[in-house]
């Protein structure tokens, strides 16, 4: 489980994240929605330590990790996995290496059953045949499944999605997103998504989380966003509503 | 109104004071992060042998160029000097000196200022903003040992020898210019070099090439994980990274010198 609580977040003298509580339980789907550069993506950095808040806590599992230092953190960032919106991939390494850095790194695992590990993941990805390819040559999709793929291979508890369908075509979005929703059913995998696509939110999201300058307007089951009565809560939904 | 004016210039100074302030004790703690990695260097031989290759093996072309062409231009200049006291015959002597001293490992610290410091700087500041850095931290992985100490490691192990074949390639050029230019006969030239070097002159030479690799490395890394911007803040940091470097660089080399042949 993953909880932050009153967390404030300053850069400079502009502030990103006020007061903002939340939390996201095992094994369910929380999206977190909200207009682009209002601080999704630094909620998820700020679940991984990788940023630290001027105010508040943040536990993971129980555990704070508000004033951890760094190395303390590699062991609590082991139970997460993280899909970047650039996906992040290491642009010098090859789609199989990619996959397999976190198990070289970090685990003392012999060679064959990271190759076993790597060529599960490559088929889950549906990646057959790219495995020596470098990142470049792959088209946006696949480099979005391949940082999935790398984010899952070490079995996390939880995964960190920052705009997932971001930049994607209709069909790589499906995709991804019946891959999103496929890994809670088969993996008994939670996640956080981070978008700022509406659709994304109702395809596969359990319950949902609205950032509006700086703070939590909405959190609760997916649903339960049509009864909501703020005004930039109606302001995204009027499409949705429209189509229904 | 000109009370005003002294009152923001002066808040201005103290803000740009603030933030050198902030930057020194950041790139204070990185390069501690970056000594303390030492230990995980078996984990990451592949790594200090890829680097020692790219700061190493290829940046040997250019330092040739430049040590030759300083040896060479040395030997002329010099040369013209002593023929008018009548001294020619020094020409090795004083030419060994420059070189061994000073401008051999000072040429090959700038050029490796440029070549493998503007790398670090673009490479680290390329991983910095398409946040492979950042996923490294998140997949439990020290970015400062996995991507600085190994460049650290291999400048020091390799800017040595670099600076050997920078002194070796400028003295070898020198001694060509002295016998086909000056028309003194090679022995006499090597006859002048050899029995007048000291210890102290190898120590000076010698003892710049580890700093050298410290500045170098530390600065341009640093300037490469503090990119900030898109592909226009790349280029920033890597810039900074080589001036600053550069600017340490003759600094260092000055000091260096003043130190050794003060105290030996």
């Amino acid at each position: 489980m993953i909880e932050l609580r009153k967390v404030g977040l300053k850069y400079g003298d502009k502030e990103i994240l006020k007061n903002v509580s939340l939390t996201v339980e095992d094994n369910t789907i929380k999206a977190i929605l909200g207009p682009s550069g209002v601080g999704k993506s630094t909620i998820l950095k700020l679940m991984l330590g990788l940023i630290k808040p001027n105010s508040g806590q943040v536990l993971v599992d129980g555990t704070d990790i508000t004033n951890m230092k760094e190395t303390s953190l590699y062991n609590i960032r082991r139970k997460m996995g993280m899909v970047f919106q650039g996906n992040a991939l290491f642009d010098s390494l090859t789609i199989s290496q990619n996959l397999g850095f976190f198990l070289r790194e970090n685990m003392k695992l012999p060679e064959e059953e990271i190759s076993r590990k790597v060529a599960e993941q490559i088929q889950f990805a549906g990646l057959e045949g790219y495995e020596d390819q470098l990142p470049e040559s792959l088209s946006g999709g696949m480099r979005r499944r391949v940082a999935i793929g790398r984010a899952l291979i070490f079995k996390p508890h939880m995964i960190l999605f920052d705009e997932p369908t971001a930049g994607l075509d209709p069909v790589s979005s499906k995709k991804i997103l019946s891959l999103i929703s496929s890994l809670r059913h088969n993996n008994n995998l939670g996640a956080v998504i981070v978008t700022h696509i509406i659709d994304d939110v109702f395809n596969v999201a359990d319950s949902v989380a609205v950032l509006y300058q700086g703070e939590i307007i909405f959190d609760d089951v997916t649903e339960k966003l049509y009864e909501a009565e703020h005004p930039f809560i109606r302001s995204i939904l009027s499409d949705k509503i429209l189509e229904l | 109104m000109p009370v005003t004016f002294i009152q923001i210039l002066g808040k201005k100074l103290v803000l740009q004071l603030k933030a050198f302030f902030l930057t020194m004790q950041e790139f204070f703690i990185f390069s501690v992060r970056a000594f303390m990695s030492f230990p995980k260097i078996i984990r990451y031989w592949r790594d200090v042998l890829d680097q020692a290759t790219i700061c190493g093996t290829d940046s040997i072309p250019i330092v040739l160029v430049s040590a030759i062409s300083i040896g060479a231009l040395l030997a002329i200049e010099v040369g013209n000097l002593l023929e008018d006291f009548g001294a020619k015959t020094m020409l090795g002597r004083s030419t060994a000196l420059t070189v061994i001293r000073e401008l051999g490992p000072l040429l090959m610290g700038l050029m490796l200022s440029a070549r493998f410091g503007s790398r670090n700087g673009a490479e680290l500041g390329a991983m910095q903003i398409s946040e492979q850095i950042d996923a490294l931290r998140a997949f439990g992985t020290d970015p400062i040992a996995k991507l600085v100490m190994p460049r650290l490691v291999a400048a020091l192990i390799m800017f040595l020898p670099l600076t050997a074949l920078s002194d070796f390639a400028g003295l070898q050029s020198a001694s060509y210019m002295a016998e086909h230019y000056h028309r003194i006969d090679p022995g006499i030239f090597w006859n002048a070099v050899y029995p007048r070097l000291v210890a102290k002159d190898f120590v000076v030479g010698f003892l710049k090439a580890p700093v050298f690799a410290v500045i170098i490395t530390l600065v341009s890394s640093f300037n490469g994980f503090s990119a900030r911007g898109g592909t226009a803040g790349v280029g920033r940091s890597t810039i900074k990274g080589i001036v600053v470097s550069s600017g340490l660089v003759l600094i260092a080399n000055f000091y260096v010198s003043k130190i050794v042949l003060e105290n030996m």
